[in-house]
């Protein structure tokens, strides 16, 4: 009997909670078919105008994307570089002050953004000549860091090196066992902090809007400066598509690493 | 294919030694079981020998060739690991492959000669599973078929075969042998089961908190262990404290037990003074029980009778200070306190001086 109720409770919970999570998505995707401009709900009618004021529209979003991938892909292509290595060596080796190094590569997590933007902008100055993207770039590269290491470092704590001797005694050499054992096995760890460090610089708003300047403006920003002239469903359009793109990614990524199979 | 030696190794671990100066000379194709309790040192000699850890002190040759920092890749050591370590990402098939990709071998060849291994560890059909996907004496077949399919020069087995059944485990005992006798791939095989060890090798050392206490043909070391400790650990099951009597006649010498007379052949007693503190070992199997008295033969009581399968083990009390444990060939009911008559059997007996 009280498993039962228990049980109920569960439920219910559950399901308050998958309502919580999914119901402003619902609702934003729903109010970005609507044909008014002022926001309605539940709305009247059908339309895609809001999704073809994205294109055409003042706002130049697209060119905010292009700048927003820019940035991420480019971030995090390097600091998958530099994260998989740093997380290599403090996983690998026993040290004094590995814990010390694991936590200054993961300190820009620690730091407010706004504080760590400040900083930068000091930098700048003093240095002087970084201009348009560089400014956005720098920032980015430090802060989506922490994501690739932490996530590299939790696969390769539970790491089996008996592995890569494994490797080793049947002949390959330690370029070999790199990509052929240890890569693949931390792939789980360095795909997903890559693809959360990704996402973390794409949606980035307090950092970059004290970095850009009007030359080189990221999609979050554009759409915060958007929304402070005009408040209408073209938001609620871009949100929709965003939301889309993330499913996919996440549909991948799924797919592509299956995740699911080093959960043993 | 090659001969192996181990100078003077010794390793330490901080403050720790974990093997203490060891030396051994394995012949070319000689197979040589290493016994020993756990946490004696057996797996860290074994990755010295395949070059994943350095000795602290002393040499590794192989083939009259100092190793020292020649890396594991390049010297054609195959190691079957104690957990196997098998490639999680990669299939059966990939994970006995991939030494055979690494030698830029043929297709054709690798495909052949995986399947052939793989048939001879009858793990034939299961080529496309994962390794989660397989039961632990499968995955333990697997990394066995892994180490043996590079036909190595040197073979460094660790447990292969711990968690098979006793049928199978004695069929993969034979291929092993047999693989190994074919190549003559010089293997030594790490083992907690001491039927194992003198059923497979050559020779069989038996270790101890890293030190080799005993090197010796599987006969020495499981009839004759020089130490009360080998004894023990090769299964010795009855211990009797004496004295030592005087001199041989036929061959024979006196010991004195709890107030008897026990005969002791003289060459297992060789060297040991009259009055000098011995103990008596023999093995369960070798002691009978008969009906009537005479030499070597002592009444007790029986305790208890466990029944092991093909025979019985009794605890008989009275014969001596101590308790004796013979065995019976056939089933015994527990009656106890019922009298026995127990012969040990003059050349069964293993005498050893105690230390004062
Ligand atoms: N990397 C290490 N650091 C510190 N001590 C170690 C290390 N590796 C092994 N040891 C210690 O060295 C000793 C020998 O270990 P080893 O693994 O060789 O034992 P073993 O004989 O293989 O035991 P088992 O039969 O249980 O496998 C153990 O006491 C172990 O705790
Ligand atoms: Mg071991």
């Amino acid at each position: 009997m009280r498993d039962g109720h228990v049980n109920l409770l569960c439920k219910i919970v559950a399901i308050l909670v998958m309502i919580f999570l999914v119901a402003p998505l619902l609702i934003i995707i729903v109010v970005s078919f609507t044909p008014t401009a002022v926001i309605t709900f539940p709305p009247q009618g059908f339309s895609l105008r809001w999704y073809a004021n994205i294109f055409t529209g003042t706002g130049k979003f697209m060119s905010g994307l292009v700048n927003s991938l820019k940035v991420g892909v480019l971030a995090t292509a390097i600091d998958v570089f530099v994260g998989v290595f740093g997380a290599l060596s403090i996983c690998r080796y026993n040290f004094k002050g590995k814990n010390v190094l694991l936590n200054y590569f993961t300190s820009p997590m620690y730091v407010p953004s706004i504080a760590f933007a400040f900083v930068l902008l000091q930098v700048y100055s003093q240095i002087g000549g970084i201009t348009g993207m560089t400014r956005v770039f720098i920032g980015h590269l430090i802060i989506i860091l922490p994501y690739i290491v932490r996530n590299t470092v939790s696969v390769l704590h539970v790491f089996n090196w008996t592995l890569e001797d494994a490797a080793a005694s049947l002949g390959a050499n330690p370029i070999q066992v790199f990509f052929k054992v240890t890569i693949p096995l931390a792939k789980p760890g360095i795909v997903s902090g890559g693809i959360l460090a990704f996402l973390y610089s794409f949606d980035e708003v307090a950092l970059s809007s004290l970095l850009s300047s009007p030359r080189f403006v990221t999609l979050p920003i554009r759409i915060m400066n958007y929304m402070e002239l005009t408040f209408d469903p073209t938001l609620a359009a871009i949100s929709t598509l965003l939301i889309l793109a993330s499913l996919i990614i996440i549909v991948l990524m799924d797919k592509f690493v299956g995740l699911d199979m080093f959960m043993k | 294919m090659a001969t192996l030696a181990l100078k003077n190794i010794t390793k330490r671990f901080g403050d720790f030694t974990a093997v203490k100066d060891f030396n051994l000379t394995v012949e070319d194709g000689e197979m040589i079981a290493l016994l020993g309790g756990s946490g004696c040192g057996k797996t860290t000699t074994l990755r010295m020998i395949a070059g994943f850890t350095e000795p602290t002190e002393g040499s590794i040759f192989v083939a009259g060739k100092e190793m020292g920092k020649i890396p594991p890749y390049k010297r054609n050591v195959g190691i079957f690991f104690q957990n196997y370590a098998l490639f999680p990402h990669m299939t059966v098939f990939e994970n006995v492959a991939f030494g055979l990709k690494l030698q830029k071998l043929p297709k054709a060849e690798i495909e052949q000669r995986v399947s052939e291994i793989l048939n001879l560890v009858k793990l034939y059909g299961l080529e496309k599973r994962y390794p989660r996907e397989l039961s632990g004496g499968q995955q333990q077949r697997v990394a066995l078929a892994r180490a043996l399919v590079t036909r190595p020069s040197i073979l460094l087995l660790d447990e292969p075969l711990s968690n098979l059944d006793a049928k199978l485990r004695v069929e993969m005992q034979v291929e092993i042998k047999r693989i190994q006798k074919e190549l003559a791939i010089t293997t030594i095989i790490v083992t907690h089961d001491h039927e194992e060890a003198v059923s497979l090798a050559d020779r069989v050392i038996v270790m101890n908190a890293g030190q080799i206490l005993q090197v010796g043909s599987p006969y020495e070391i499981f009839d004759k262990p020089n130490s009360e400790f080998i004894a023990d650990f090769m299964g010795f099951s009855t211990f009797v404290k004496g004295t030592m009597g005087g001199e041989a006649r036929d061959g024979k010498r006196p010991v004195t037990c709890s107030g008897k007379t026990i005969l002791v052949s003289a060459e297992a007693a060789e060297g040991i003074e009259p009055g000098s503190s011995v103990t008596l070992a023999t093995r369960s199997e070798h002691m009978e029980l008969v009906k009537e008295a005479g030499e070597n033969v002592v009444e007790g009581t029986m305790q208890a009778a466990t029944y092991k399968g093909h025979t019985t083990r009794l605890e008989v009390a009275g014969c001596f200070d101590e308790v004796i444990y013979p065995a019976a060939d056939e089933y015994i009911e527990l009656e106890a306190g019922k009298p026995l008559l127990v012969h040990l059997p003059v050349d069964r007996l293993c005498v050893y001086k105690n230390n004062a």
